[in-house]
């Protein structure tokens, strides 16, 4: 037998003896167009008429809106409510080719991997197979999509027993059976502390689910109810997606379909490569920081190289954090790239298609083990945690192009705040009904200043347009959470500069009505900002979880009205409660159970500032400080301005000699680069500081201290200690002193 | 019958005069200084076609309808009074953040999904005129923080020191409970008494909206106070210039819930796109008459297309939470859905497709399409028609406006023709074909998402561009048979001249018909009947307020319902004035289910998550008399004879064709005539394209229908 022979065996031996179809690599790290099939090609030569096409995509796209629609009204989670799904229809070969106008775009490039799993492995595999009526689901991270919490449905749509295309959903449905509610567990310490684990699956047949599949399933969460909703609302509108494309099948035959999926595909890549080329070639570096796992404070870095060449952009990420084995705040590359498409199709092309062809031409570049592309033993139902920041990285740098580029789109802007700062909550609602999820209002991220104008206060989250935060009195009537302050603008709470970040809000909760809730929050940013402002424009600040326990508030409001406050800082700094535990913490709250009446409390962060705060227009200050957005020592001690005590008038001569003698302090202040660069640059982090990713070199990683490295292409991950071992080592090391001390 | 109804549009004031059997219609040019002037020159023309004056007239009618603009012309001109809020504490951010959304409401689908260029509309309401108050109701209704009468004092009085002149009380949880809301409401009018001149208006939020959702309730509150001074002077003018003329009974004005109400029961908010909604009601009352009972109203104007949707079911279509201009509000508004297509709406060459796009921006009426020549630079769809042929250069608008078609053509090739290489007629083709597939894609959306078969309708086409474009937008979706109604250039002001006088009170509650965590049906009605008893009383206090006897008044009892936690509210007539039996709970369950799967499909409904009724809303009216519209008797009366020709070229024919062009008033009941032909009034011109037959029913009624 020759060797070549000896070869082949073995490789059938391997193929027909697998244990496990786990992620395929081929898939997940690929996210470039399916090559075009023979179909395409005979489509694409019949029918070829521009005009016709369009009026073919805007029968397909209207579809897809449609659905979009269904999904919105019939699904039962409250991501489904305000908009964190996509609908869409998939070509034959799995590229995602039309999606829907609302929802959340970043699902545009990040859900053909399931969909090209079921193509590879389940198409010709006998106890499987693709047929008409199939219902496959998933919402394994690992296999596409963004984390567990999120589910979609396909069904495979044919014409004369010939496959066409994929219709289908996915929704971020929050409750999955995690190690705790809600569906976004940080607690999470493997893949398998992250609930329902769905590889893509088929769970139906003939359009209708499998009772013992689904029994399953709802038997896997705490929501049963939400599961089937959930499943039901997809359903229903994949195949009116499908009907749909029959009927336009029907009135323009089955190459127009497949013909106008392929074109919108490459049109759209051709169109990205044509824009890339009105903007100059350079290269811009940009780092932030996550500064927490969610368990434990840290400094997790994300570190970006942009090129741009001719018309391609090539997206660098080597040289950031390792990943973390026992948190859930890694990123599955596929879900990186999903992120940073979002960028340029939210913030710099608005006006794109939303599909994947999108992000056709970009390159992203990663170390393999990496916090942005994770390995599959890693968790990453917090993968928001280290791929928000890489988002950010990206939306700081695209600003130094786009202002010499030859066209835009849209406004420039500095760093839209980044973090999911709501509350998760869990247990029994007031109608004794065990539920699990997110509040929406996790959607009014503070907008960033722009070129020209200020930032809007708390408008969008980074990953969706037109979400909303709800109304309280229906939030209420469902859940057993009472907001004190539902969103209220914070004082001072902007990223200060010539145009300001809008700002955030702030909340303040209770609860009521229940025997057993409990609350958890998901946010880094608590001690560094977790997005920045840019030329000169200040970040937004850092945000703490602040905790007021042994109060039972509403005991107050009837016994001791006049203790009441409204304002975090007023609760935090007066202490008005007697007897009660005051404490401040990171953003990560892992499920803490409450007693009625105490106050959890939260802030929504700020856009970033944009330009000099000391080019800020005096009115615009004196403005902001009229509506009490600013404080007296913000306007004094930032912007320098100087108002009439009782008018709140511009002084102007008074605030041009207050910025004169700052323009002079900051001459004084400055230092020649080459002298800050002496004092400022170490060759190691400093000595104590848990530090994770490169420092001056990004071929080498730090492991959180400045000794423990490893090579950037031979990744080692990262276990941290429990934070309650650590805790406990604390106290024993206190204690132990005490004693010693006597 | 003696009455007539007015129909204020951005150009024309549309006026429909009912008298003693005879039916007229007339347009005058809209007085935007003066709203009475363009009412009375429209009465004036109406009533010289039966011989008599306005005065005359005027003297004798039974009732005066009205459907204004003036409220939304308000709201964009901003001009309304200082309004400030009070609102319970920690929720003073409530109405600046507009729900986050805000940003994005009213305006197109691509200016929503620009984020950088988010940018919320200057507010209704400065930050400086919300306060907070002490006070804090659950969602039960219990009181978890009385209110502090000190408190509540001097914040009140702070804010009129400060310049409110008037007042929005909009309190958390006050549809469950308005205890609150009445309380601050008794303060203020302690401090500033309504006899006296310091008095403020005052508007409570639950008087306004019954649902739940503190923000919309607060935007509709305030929306009401904005505008209720230069309504209720505008309205009132209007009432001393119709007095002045002899009219001595009460003004009625059209509301967006499809009824009509005197200025005693009638809010701003009410009268908001009254106009549109007396269209779609009159489409409503013809479905009946003429045995059509599946009808799509489509109303095509300069700016917008409307459509709505009337259906054999009787099924009622609301939009519970409406966009006025730019603010999400609180009001059960009749259902329509506007598309940024109109005559002004602006061609564009698409890059990325290579391909025309329309709309949804717009040249509207200022400064038009270029052919107005008023300084219009792009191409629009009128642009486009005029260059096809179809409209008559001196006879636009009932000729005041003159169109320039070097204009349209110089338009059409910078802008289309220089980017694609097309011939300015192929380029006008190709704009015709993408505003008309834009229709049908939005008509086809609409019958669906409410789970009909859009084939199984006809449509009704009216409005200035409706007839022009219905045979393309038809064809577009597979309809085979239009219908242009009797008076279609005034078809909303119909409307109104046949609308009942109609009141909706709606309540929010929390009712599990079937609990799916205890798998139990409703026993305990009371909360159920005595809320339909509260909404009951509402209506018969709005009616009794008008003079209505209470053996007139009936009433509806329709029911919100939902499956689980769903987003969907789908509304449901009951049949039930009280429930009394569990069976008559099943029988709610049989019927939300049978709507719910007509809308998402068989198989879809979900009643083991539990089924909910989530709002209860009463509509109490009065019916009068009706118009009496019949469709056309005469037998087949020939061809109608045709007094020119003109070249026209059309979407999808190669080449010119020659069209017959018909004066409408020479085409007789019983006449058809064969496309490809032009109809001309004054106002619209019909389009009938070829393969199509136009069939002239009375009084102006005609029938198109697909015959190739």
């Amino acid at each position: 037998m020759s060797a070549n022979e000896e070869k082949s065996l073995v490789e059938k031996f391997l193929q027909e003896n697998v244990l496990f179809l786990g992620p395929d690599p081929e898939i997940m790290n690929n996210h470039r167009l399916a090559p075009e099939t023979p179909e395409e090609t005979v489509a694409l030569a019949k029918f070829a008429v521009a005009d016709e096409l369009n009026l073919v995509r805007h029968k397909l796209l209207t579809a897809c809106n449609e659905s979009f629609d269904m999904v919105e009204q019939m699904g039962a989670a409250p991501g489904a409510k305000w908009g964190d799904l996509i609908s869409g229809v998939w070509t034959a070969s799995g590229d995602l080719a039309l999606s829907s106008m609302g929802g959340v775009l970043l699902f545009s490039v990040l859900t053909q991997h399931p969909v090209k799993f079921i193509l590879k492995y389940w198409a010709d595999d006998p106890t499987v197979g693709i047929r008409e009526g199939d219902i496959f689901v998933h919402n394994d991270a690992r296999y596409g999509n963004i984390h567990n919490t999120d589910q979609s449905l396909v069904i495979p749509v044919f014409h004369e027993g010939r496959l066409i295309c994929f219709t289908g959903a996915v929704v971020h449905e929050g409750e999955n059976g995690a190690t705790e509610p809600g569906g976004m567990p940080s607690k999470a310490e493997s893949p398998f502390d992250e609930g329902l684990k769905m590889s893509p699956i088929k769970v139906g047949e003939n359009y209708t689910f499998r009772r013992d599949l689904m029994t399953f399933l709802q038997n896997s969460v705490r929501e049963p109810k939400l599961q089937l909703e959930g499943m039901k609302s997809k359903l229903y509108a994949a195949m009116r997606m499908k009907s749909r494309i029959e009927e336009t099948i029907a009135e323009y035959g089955v190459e127009a379909v497949t013909a106008c999926l392929r074109r919108t595909l490459t049109d759209t890549a051709e169109e990205v490569r044509r824009r890339l080329r009105t903007w100059p070639d350079g290269k811009i570096r940009q780092t932030v920081f996550a500064d927490g796992t969610l368990r434990e404070n840290c400094l997790v870095k994300i570190c970006l190289e942009m090129t741009k060449k001719d018309d391609g952009l090539t997206l660098d990420f080597r040289g950031s954090s390792p990943e973390f084995l026992n948190r859930a705040n890694n990123t599955v590359l596929a879900s990186a790239k999903g992120m940073l498409a979002q960028e340029f199709l939210t913030f710099v092309w608005p006006d794109l298609p939303r599909n994947q062809a999108v992000f056709e031409p970009m390159t992203v570049i990663t170390d393999a083990g990496s916090v942005l592309n994770c390995s599959p033993g890693a968790p990453n139902a917090q993968s928001m945690m280290t791929f928000f920041p890489s988002f950010t990285a990206a939306q700081l740098a695209v600003p130094k192009l786009l202002y010499s580029a030859g066209e835009r789109s849209t406004d420039i802007i500095a760093g839209w705040y980044n973090m999911i700062v709501t509350f998760i909550y869990g247990g029994l609602n007031q109608y004794g009904e065990l539920v699990g999820n997110v509040c929406a209002d996790l959607n009014g991220m503070g907008g960033a200043a722009r070129a020209n104008r200020d930032g809007e206060h708390s408008v969008a989250p980074i990953f969706a347009p037109m979400a909303d935060i709800g109304e309280q009195e229906l939030i209420e009537e469902e859940v057993p959470m009472m907001k004190i302050v539902p969103n209220r603008v914070m004082k001072d709470n902007q990223g200060f500069g010539k145009y300001r970040g809008g700002h955030g809000y702030q909340q303040i909760a209770t609860m009521k009505d229940t025997s057993m809730w409990g609350f958890m929050c998901c946010a880094i940013g608590s001690k560094f900002p977790s997005s920045h402002g840019i030329f000169g424009g200040y970040s937004p600040g850092t945000y703490p979880l602040c905790k007021v326990r042994g109060v039972n508030v509403f005991e107050v409001m009837q016994e001791r009205r006049d203790l009441l406050r409204y304002t975090i800082e007023d609760i935090m700094n007066e202490r008005p409660f007697e007897g009660a535990r005051y404490s401040t913490h990171h953003m990560g709250l892992q499920l803490e159970f409450a007693q009625p009446g105490e106050l959890y409390m939260i802030t929504q962060g700020a856009g970033g500032g944009y330009g000099d705060v000391l080019e800020r227009a005096p009115e615009d200050v004196a403005d902001d400080f009229r509506d009490g957005l600013v404080s007296p020592r913000v306007v004094a001690d930032i912007y320098h301005v100087v108002l009439d005590e009782k008018s709140g008038a511009v002084l102007a001569d008074a605030t041009a000699a207050a910025r004169r003698a700052e323009r002079e302090a900051r001459k004084k202040r400055g230092k020649p680069y080459d002298q800050f660069v002496k004092e400022w640059v170490t060759a190691l982090p400093p000595e104590g500081l848990p530090y994770y990713g490169s420092w001056s070199d990004r071929a080498v990683i730090h492991r959180g201290t400045p000794h423990d490295t490893c090579p950037g292409d031979a990744i080692v991950s990262v276990m941290m200690p429990d934070p309650k071992d650590v805790r406990i080592a604390e106290l024993e090391r206190e204690l132990a002193a005490r004693e010693l001390a006597g | 019958m003696r009455r007539v109804s007015v129909d204020i549009g951005g150009t024309f004031t549309d006026c429909f005069l009912a008298f003693d059997g005879e039916y007229v219609q007339a347009k005058a040019l809209t007085t935007h200084n003066n709203l009475a002037t363009g009412f009375m020159e429209a009465l004036g023309s109406a009533c010289s076609s039966i011989g008599r004056t306005a005065d005359d007239v005027l003297r004798e009618l039974d009732s005066v309808r009205y459907a204004t603009t003036l409220g939304t012309n308000a709201l964009i001109e901003r001009n309304g009074p200082d309004v400030a809020v009070i609102t319970t504490a920690g929720f003073e951010s409530t109405v600046p953040l507009m729900r986050a959304r805000g940003y994005g409401d009213g305006l197109s689908a691509l200016e929503q999904v620009d984020l950088p260029a988010a940018d919320r509309p200057l507010s209704l309401v400065p930050v400086t005129r919300i306060t907070g108050i002490e006070e804090r109701i659950d969602f039960k209704g219990d009181v978890v923080l009385t209110i502090d009468p000190a408190d509540v004092r001097k914040k009140v009085c702070r804010l009129v020191d400060e310049g409110a002149q008037a007042f929005v009380v909009a309190l958390v949880n006050s549809v469950v409970n308005p205890a609150h809301e009445r309380e601050v409401e008794r303060i203020i009018l302690s401090e500033f008494p309504s006899h006296l001149l310091g008095a403020i208006p005052i508007v409570l939020s639950h008087r306004v909206a019954g649902r739940k959702g503190e923000y919309t309730r607060t935007l509709s509150s305030v929306i009401d106070a904005y505008l209720h001074d230069r309504m209720y002077h505008g309205m009132a003018t209007l009432e001393v210039v119709l007095r002045k003329h002899g009219y001595r009974r009460p003004m009625l004005l059209v509301h967006n819930t499809a009824g009509m109400a005197q200025m005693n029961s009638t809010s701003s908010l009410q009268t908001i796109h009254s106009g549109p909604v007396a269209g779609l009601e009159a489409t409503s009352f013809l479905s009946k008459r003429f045995g059509q009972p599946n009808l799509i109203a489509t109303d095509m104007g300069g700016t917008s297309f409307d459509i709505g949707l009337v259906t054999a079911d009787g099924a009622k279509f609301y939009d519970f939470n409406p966009i006025i201009d730019r603010w999400l509000v609180s009001t059960p508004m009749t259902y329509l859905h506007t598309l940024g297509a109109g005559g002004g709406s602006i061609a564009r060459y698409d890059r990325m497709w290579d391909a025309i796009e329309v709309g949804p921006e717009s040249a509207g009426s200022d400064p038009g399409p270029a052919c107005y020549g008023r300084g219009g630079r792009f191409p629009t769809v009128t642009d486009a028609n005029l260059l096809l042929g179809y409209l008559d250069e001196d006879n636009y608008a009932g000729s005041s406006i003159k169109l320039s078609r070097r204009r349209a053509e110089r338009a059409i090739e910078e802008h289309i023709c220089k980017p694609t290489g097309m011939s300015v007629i192929d380029a006008a083709r190709g704009i015709r074909r993408k505003v008309d597939a834009n229709m049908a894609a939005a008509i086809f959306k609409e019958v669906a998402i409410k789970g009909y078969n859009p084939k199984s309708f006809r449509v009704l086409s009216y409005g200035g561009g409706g007839p022009l474009h219905a045979c393309g937008y038809s064809a577009g979706i597979g309809i085979t048979e239009i219908l242009i109604p009797p008076f279609s250039s005034v078809f909303s002001a119909l409307g109104a001249g046949n609308m009942d006088q109609l009141h909706i009170h709606e309540r929010s509650l929390y009712l599990m018909l079937f609990d799916a965590n205890v798998r139990c049906m409703l026993e305990d009605f009371t909360a159920f009947n005595e809320a339909i008893v509260e909404l009951e009383a509402r209506g018969r206090e709005d009616l009794r307020r008008q003079g209505v006897a209470d053996e007139q008044i009936r009433t509806r009892v329709e029911l919100d319902m939902r499956y689980g936690n769903q987003l969907a509210q789908i509304g449901i007539v009951c049949p039930y004035r009280r429930i009394t039996s569990t069976s008559q709970v099943i029988a709610l369950l049989d019927i939300f289910s049978e709507n719910y799967a007509r809308r998402f499909g068989e198989g879809s409904q979900a009643p083991e998550a539990g089924v909910r009724v989530n709002v209860i809303r009463v509509v109490s009216y009065v019916e009068h008399e009706h118009l009496d519209l019949q469709p056309g008797t005469a037998g087949d009366a020939g061809l109608a004879r045709p007094h020119s020709h003109r070249m026209c070229h059309f979407a999808n024919v190669d080449g010119p064709l020659e069209t017959a062009v018909h004066a409408h008033d020479a085409v007789r009941e019983g006449m058809r005539v064969e496309g490809p032909a032009l109809i001309e009034t004054p106002f619209t011109t019909y389009l009938v394209e070829a393969g199509w037959t136009l069939t002239m029913g009375r009084m102006g009624a005609a029938v198109m229908r697909r015959t190739a």
